[in-house]
């Protein structure tokens, strides 16, 4: 009996342990694996998708959260196409409620990969939403502690009022007390006096003397006048120079992080420097390559939504509440001066740097250069022309050896009947 | 000079310190500084740029009249839709000849308004993308979101792209010219072999 009780004691341990195992296997393979879909879903799906916010599609956190049905989340993500040739009425409305933009077919992704990924997405959603509350607990902890930092400097503040009373209060009292020893008889006073009077006099001795002295006077004056005068004209010289001039501009856009940290080009978004006359200054459409997806939060991109009319929560534009962005001008020559960009950066192939200065390192763009005629004249005396591998330059020496050899010239051989030379 | 009196060094003194201070102690970066006679410095013709009452919309730029097209101009009369990418994707081939100066001039464009992106080599790791802007495909590896490997896109269906835009892609039909979106796509073709 014993031996039989062993024995169904050591199988019922096993099949409980067979269970076990079981169950866990089963629930592994219906919560599907999120470590492993955490990486599927950020080379698969990050293009289009992000958890809390529409992108390109649905935001997916919310979009899985009320979706339910996994099998036919499998079917649309391994094939969405199939889904709404067939007509399926959800698809169908998630696909116009898109813009009828399609999604990738993911035909590669086996059923499990779809599990894991949607069971990513759950979690990972859950945990932003309970860490959403606890930031902003957080932040009401830091407001909390606020007052404290207020209440170091109070009393940092008292303490140093204390300082200055006591002080004051010291000074009141060393004054009474030598108004009281001047009445009780005056010799602590004529004892201390001489002591104190003896070194000054020796020290402004020569100052004294200096400013009896005509000569010495009138020559300081002089040479203050003189620099005063110096300094004066060249800020005179200086008018109509607008070297360092920095406004503030609507919005506040850093060159720096653009430019800079990110190595935007300056053509990227100053497209017209290489084509025309103007450098360009960009329309908020070339904003929104980027911003229609990223930094969506900011106050300062929302300027650029607002100007657009656009709403960040259906991606849609309205064209009727649409004004341009008033951008101030930092770089302006004057009419008499015709300056013309892709001259100077396709033809010459000068840097924009040479002129702008290292605009890839300012938060706010300034003024580099003084744009003056001189300093025009100085880059253009210096610099010397490259002919070679130049279309423009290689016209001019055609029309030289059409010269040379005696031929007729006319205007339209060297551009003259192109529309910008007299339209500008 | 010397035969000067006291009240007048001290008058001359005195009005160019006052002189010095008043002229030179308004410098601000803020403003532009002395400015004289600045008539011609603010412009009487309208830069593009610059409000303008004469327009309803007071704007210099004006689109051009519907229907117009400039002189030298060809027209992409594919709609922005699944349809028109696939008939481009067909239809429409690059005008320009293969040569040399067009692979290194659509480099160049490649490098200026692809690259922040698409990164040099077209595999999608661009700095902009490592700042959190979402990575687009590989042009060598990866797959289009409207179907088939991206190493296979056609001429026609990368111009519509360029020209409309895609998914997280905005249009660049305003920062490239048709020929230069041509060039771009030269080079674009390269780099789907790498």
């Amino acid at each position: 009996m014993r031996s039989i009780s062993l024995i169904l004691k050591q199988f019922s341990r096993s099949v409980v342990l067979v269970a076990g195992f079981a169950i866990c296997g089963f629930s592994a393979y219906a919560q599907g694996d999120a470590v492993k879909g955490e990486a599927l879903f950020k080379s698969k799906c990050t293009t289009c998708h992000k958890l809390d916010q529409r992108l390109i599609g649905p935001a997916l956190g919310p979009q899985l959260e009320s979706e339910t049905d996994d099998k036919w989340l499998t079917k649309w993500i391994q094939n969405n196409q199939a889904l709404i040739s067939a007509k399926d009425q959800k698809a169908l409305k998630i696909y116009n409620e898109y813009n009828q933009s399609a999604m990738t077919v993911f035909g590669d992704l086996s059923d499990g990969d779809v599990s894991n990924i949607i069971s990513y997405v759950r979690t990972e959603y859950k945990k932003e939403k309970t860490a959403a509350p606890a930031a902003g607990a957080a932040q009401a902890k830091a407001a909390e502690s606020g007052p404290s930092d207020l209440v170091i400097f109070g009393l940092i503040g008292v303490i140093v009022l204390a300082f200055i009373v006591i002080l004051v209060l010291n000074k009141v009292i060393a004054t009474l007390e030598r108004l009281l020893l001047k009445r009780q008889g005056l010799e602590p006073l004529l004892e201390e006096e001489p002591k104190e009077e003896g070194a000054p006099v020796d020290r402004f001795a020569l100052v004294k003397k200096l400013a009896k002295n005509k000569k010495f006077i009138f020559f300081v004056v002089l040479c203050g006048i003189l620099a005063s005068v110096s300094w004066t004209w060249m800020t005179l010289w200086n008018t109509n120079v607008h070297t360092g001039y920095q406004p503030v501009q609507p919005i506040k856009f850093p060159h720096d992080l653009h430019a800079g940290t990110m190595q935007i080009n300056c053509q990227y978004c100053h497209s017209g420097a290489y084509k025309s006359k103007n450098a360009s200054i960009p329309s908020l459409n070339i904003c929104m390559n980027c911003h229609k997806v990223v930094k969506t939060e900011s106050p300062e991109i929302h300027k650029i939504y607002d100007a657009l009319g656009y709403d960040p929560a259906t991606q849609k534009y309205d064209s009727t509440k649409s004004r341009p962005m008033q951008w101030i001008r930092i770089h302006n020559l004057p009419d008499f001066a015709y300056f013309n960009h892709s001259q100077h950066v396709k033809v010459a192939g000068l840097k924009c740097q040479q002129c702008h200065g290292p605009v890839e390192t300012m938060k706010e763009v300034y003024q580099y250069s003084p744009l003056t005629m001189k300093w025009c004249i100085q880059c253009h005396k210096r610099t010397e022309v490259n002919m070679k591998g130049n279309a423009y330059y290689e016209k001019m020496e055609q029309v030289h050896d059409i010269l040379r050899k005696g031929g007729k010239v006319t205007e339209a051989m060297m551009g003259g009947i192109e529309c910008g030379k007299c339209h500008y | 000079m010397l035969a000067m009196n006291k009240i007048k060094i001290l008058g001359i003194t005195v009005i160019t310190i006052a002189a010095t201070v008043v002229i030179t102690s308004c410098k601000d970066k803020r403003s532009t500084g002395w400015e004289y006679a600045p008539n011609m410095y603010e412009h009487i013709a309208y830069d593009p740029d610059q409000p303008n009452p004469n327009f309803k919309d007071g704007k210099t730029a004006q689109k051009p009249p519907v229907g117009t097209i400039p002189v030298g101009f060809t027209t992409f009369d594919y709609p922005n839709t699944k349809d028109g990418y696939e008939l481009a994707g067909t239809e429409v081939k690059s005008p320009l000849p293969q040569t040399q100066q067009n692979f290194a001039d659509g480099e160049i464009l490649f490098q200026h308004f692809c690259s922040p992106c698409h990164g040099m080599t077209g595999q999608g790791d661009g700095l902009v993308v490592a700042h959190g802007f979402p990575a687009p495909p590989s042009y060598s590896k990866g797959q289009s979101s409207r179907g088939g490997a991206m190493k296979d896109l056609s001429d026609g269906k990368i111009y519509h792209t360029v020209t409309y835009g895609v998914n997280a892609m905005g249009s660049y039909a305003s920062q490239l010219a048709p020929e230069e979106r041509w060039k771009v796509i030269m080079y674009v073709h390269h780099l789907q072999t790498l």
